[in-house]
């Protein structure tokens, strides 16, 4: 039963945790290879904040800096976020999609089920980085870089422990309150905020002990690529892990499971209250429900207001300040950086404030920011709602399937908006606090080449999902284009035969023609949408001839 | 029953991959009648539901519903159809009430003192989000959106699961008003005595295939009833076989079972001539002993 119970985890769990450590390996393959090529004094004479969290030592060869920045941030970054959300899912994910009453209705204890589920998380973390570990061996041999010195697989175990203890503590708190959001919320908040704080504290002379007080400090504070593994480190960990188990096994024993339910909202209890019932009632309710689109476009409201924040302040409104503040040291910088290098950040000169904002907030955050919420609705929109076996009511009613495609679009576009909004009134902002006078003309229209890219990307995902009904399959399918689409669109100008072969790619019409610089490029604006507009036409065909999916 | 047809099916036929969920199914429904559509789990009562409804496509054959064909004319027919799917799923995010008004919405109004009547008819909760409701509570919210338009035909696939008894009867009973308000009822069932109960027909589908249409009277006439006499004094079984229409007989010392298909009249005769009757008993076989003959004749 115990082997029961690991098993079908591991077999649920398995591709996400592959898929994840094959793409980082994939992002150090192709790091290696830049890093090989180019000179290294761009990164090393980085100012030490931004080394010390990238996790570059000043004196750093290609091996420590594709180790350092690739594997210790993102790498452990990423096992540690697939292990948080098995831990989060282990408990309180079973409980919320009332799976965990039928497997505790087997004569199995719940110390039995969370034994299970921990021993999987074990399992999985230690798949993750025996990739990691594999790839950290074959790419150097394969791009003929010396790595003597470094520690891979003393790097690769610290990741695995690191990540071990994320998952265990996502599933202490969801094994303690059964609420998966929280126990992922409080997880990522943990793990966040202690990577900045292992990256910024030590450079504050007052603070640097502080840093011991964070788990990050345990994972890589004594650089286990550079120094091999760190058992009194390792120790810590390793209790924190005993602790997390003991807790998570305490709290799960202890209370009542929660049944099946949805969680209750900010408006819900505002619904609740009579006092702001009536204008809460008409806004989420009957508003709400007045349209296909409008009911759509206020789904996923959580993650469109993350996203419209972090684009608004953080990459907005602060990039200008931060600009003026770090002015001095790039502009003596910009010349070691390679033009390649450059152009696949987004491009754009780091001495003046329009090329710092491009290469900081529209080279690849707001590509994601757009896609995020345009890929989320894309997928969600027709097989979701498949998934969720709602597709036949919804048909019950006296509407065309090309109406329900179209109007699910409506919703991405006024979604990818909000976005837009938010991204041209932070860079607007962060341009006048930082008193940098730059056109809002101009990033009124990168701002809205980015919406296009993500809205070109929302409908790839249309497209997929009115083909198959399976949301995985739009969702992986979409980001692995535009993965691939992006790398080529970056890596393609090193080679000299096939720079041409860039324009293919929708980042291409994004920001290759500096329209922070230049203003609008309409002949672009009109091929991405060009592009965006023969998806979604193909969303609607391929979604009309097919037989609808009864379920998930 | 008029002369006008609801539902027309003609060889359709579904296939999923190698696997023919619906084979060759031709069946008429009339205007105004609440056909039942029994069959085990598997029978392909859904497919045939969801072919129909154009959210799968026959691989042969077509269907039409009030004449018009199920394809091309998917959106005209939904104006006219109310519809409860198999295993209900609904938005859990949503309340009974949003819900309703989402598909009122999309279908351009509805009259809410006739939502709040079938409500309170089924004692459905509409405030609460019908993710924290139960399967039967959330049933009802699927019922009343099916009801609510006043839909011309009625196509419902396993409505009453996870209703209690009360509301199971109200809701029979909402089935019957909407046929005679002539108006009709396709109803989908495992249970046969909910389909006993309401239905003027039933058709019989197994593995795909339709193997009976009949009129519930007609499979009640043909039904062979359960009769229990007692008399006061030991009775000569030998003299009962002989009777017409008399097929087994039990004789248990002053008490007899008989199964019968015969004329009730006869047999009281000959019984009350020759012996002292005390008390008689007589059940009629119900759909499901009907329904279990005919699946163990079809399929031996």
């Amino acid at each position: 039963m115990l082997a029961t119970i690991v098993t079908k985890t591991f077999l649920d769990r398995w591709k996400g945790v592959a898929i994840g450590a094959v793409a980082l390996a994939v992002m150090f393959f192709f790091g290696m290879a830049v890093y090989r090529d180019i000179d290294l004094a761009v990164y090393t004479d980085l100012p030490e904040a931004m080394r010390s969290i990238m996790n570059i030592p000043a004196d750093a060869d290609v091996g420590a800096l594709a180790y350092g920045a690739i594997y210790s941030s993102y790498g452990a970054l990423t096992l540690a976020s697939l292990a948080l959300s098995m831990g989060s899912a282990s408990i309180a994910g079973e409980e919320r999609k009332g799976t965990m009453g039928l497997l505790l209705g087997n004569p199995k204890s719940r110390t039995h089920v969370l034994v299970s589920k921990a021993t999987n998380i074990v399992l999985l973390s230690a798949l993750g980085a025996a990739i990691l570990w594999l790839a950290g061996v074959v790419v150097p041999d394969l791009l003929n870089v010396d790595v003597t010195g470094v520690y891979v697989g003393a790097l690769v175990f610290h990741i695995f422990v690191i990540a071990v203890f994320h998952g265990f503590l996502a599933m202490a708190v969801g094994g303690w309150t059964g609420k998966n959001s929280l126990a992922s919320g409080v997880t990522v908040g943990v793990m966040v905020i202690s990577f900045f704080a292992v990256g910024l504290l030590p450079l504050i002379d007052s603070l640097k002990n502080g840093v011991k007080a964070f788990p990050w400090y345990y994972y890589n504070g004594s650089d286990p690529h550079v120094n091999g593994i760190d058992w009194g480190h390792l120790a810590v960990l390793f209790v924190g892990i005993a602790v997390l188990a003991v807790v998570a096994l305490v709290g799960v024993n202890r209370r009542d499971l929660r049944g099946q339910t949805t969680r209750v909202s900010l408006v819900d209890r505002l619904r609740a209250n009579p006092t702001t019932k009536k204008m809460v009632d008409r806004l989420a309710g009957s508003a709400r429900v007045s349209r296909i689109w409008v009911k759509t476009a206020s789904e996923n409201q959580g993650i469109l207001i993350v996203v419209a924040y972090v684009m608004f302040v953080m990459m907005g409104l602060l990039i200008g300040p931060l600009y003026t503040f770090i002015d001095e040291t790039l502009i003596s910088l910009t010349d070691a950086f390679p033009e390649e290098l450059l152009a696949m950040l987004g491009g754009g000169d780091m001495s003046t404030p329009e090329g710092f904002y491009q290469i900081e907030t529209f080279g690849l955050m707001t590509p994601i920011a757009f896609m995020v919420v345009t890929v989320l609705i894309g997928a969600r929109a027709l097989a979701g709602e498949e998934a969720n076996r709602t597709m036949g009511l919804l048909l019950a009613n006296p509407i065309k399937r090309s109406s329900v495609v179209l109007e699910k679009t409506v919703a991405m576009i006024v979604q990818a908006a909000v976005v837009a909004v938010a991204l041209f009134a932070g860079v607007v902002g962060g341009s006048m606090i930082g008193g940098l006078g730059m056109s809002p003309v101009n990033i009124a229209a990168a701002t809205l080449l980015g919406m296009l890219l993500g809205l070109v990307f929302g409908a790839l995902a249309l497209a997929f999902s009115a083909a198959t009904g399976r949301t995985r399959v739009a969702v992986y399918g979409t980001i692995g284009t535009a993965l691939a689409l992006y790398l080529a669109n970056g890596f393609l100008p090193f080679s000299e035969g096939l720079e041409g072969l860039a324009k293919w790619t929708p980042f291409h019409y994004y920001l290759s023609s500096d329209p922070l610089l230049n203003g609008m490029n309409w002949g672009h604006a009109a091929v991405l949408l060009s592009l965006f507009g023969v998806l979604v036409v193909a969303a609607v065909m391929l979604f009309d001839r097919r037989d609808l999916r009864q379920s998930s | 029953m008029t002369d006008q047809i609801a539902i027309h099916t003609e060889g359709l036929t579904k296939h999923y991959g190698d696997f023919p969920a619906l084979v060759d199914l031709n069946l008429d429904v009339g205007v105004g009648e609440i056909f039942g559509f029994l069959g085990p789990n598997g029978a392909g009562k859904t497919t045939m539901i969801r072919t129909i409804l154009d959210e799968i496509r026959p691989t042969s054959g077509l269907a039409s519903i009030l004449g018009m064909d199920s394809h091309l004319q998917s959106v005209e027919i939904r104006d006219h159809i109310g519809y409860v799917p198999g295993d209900l799923a609904m938005y859990p995010n949503l309340t009974g009430k949003d819900t309703l008004t989402y598909f009122a919405n999309l279908r351009g109004g509805v009259d809410w003192g006739f939502v709040d009547s079938l409500a309170e008819r089924l004692d459905a909760d509409l405030g609460k989000k019908v993710g924290d409701l139960s399967s039967g509570n959330r049933q009802k919210v699927g019922l009343i959106q099916a009801f609510m338009n006043k839909p011309d035909v009625l196509i419902m696939d396993e409505p009453s699961s996870g209703l209690d008894p009360l509301v199971q009867r109200e809701f029979q009973t909402m089935m019957r008003e909407v046929a005679s308000d002539g108006r009709t009822v396709f109803l989908s069932s495992h249970t046969l005595s909910e389909v006993q109960r309401v239905a003027d027909r039933v058709g019989i589908i197994r593995h795909g295939r339709l193997i009976a249409v009949e009129g519930v009277s007609d499979l009640r006439s043909k039904a062979i009833r359960t009769i229990n006499l007692y008399f006061a004094e030991p009775v000569d079984g030998a003299v009962l076989a002989d009777l017409p229409g008399v097929r087994e007989v039990n004789v248990e010392d002053h008490h007899v079972t008989l199964s019968f298909d015969g004329q009730m009249e006869t047999l009281l005769k000959v019984v009350t001539e020759r012996y002292s009757l005390l008390d008689i008993t007589t059940h009629e076989a119900n759909l499901e002993e009907i329904f279990l003959t005919y699946y163990e004749d079809v399929s031996a």
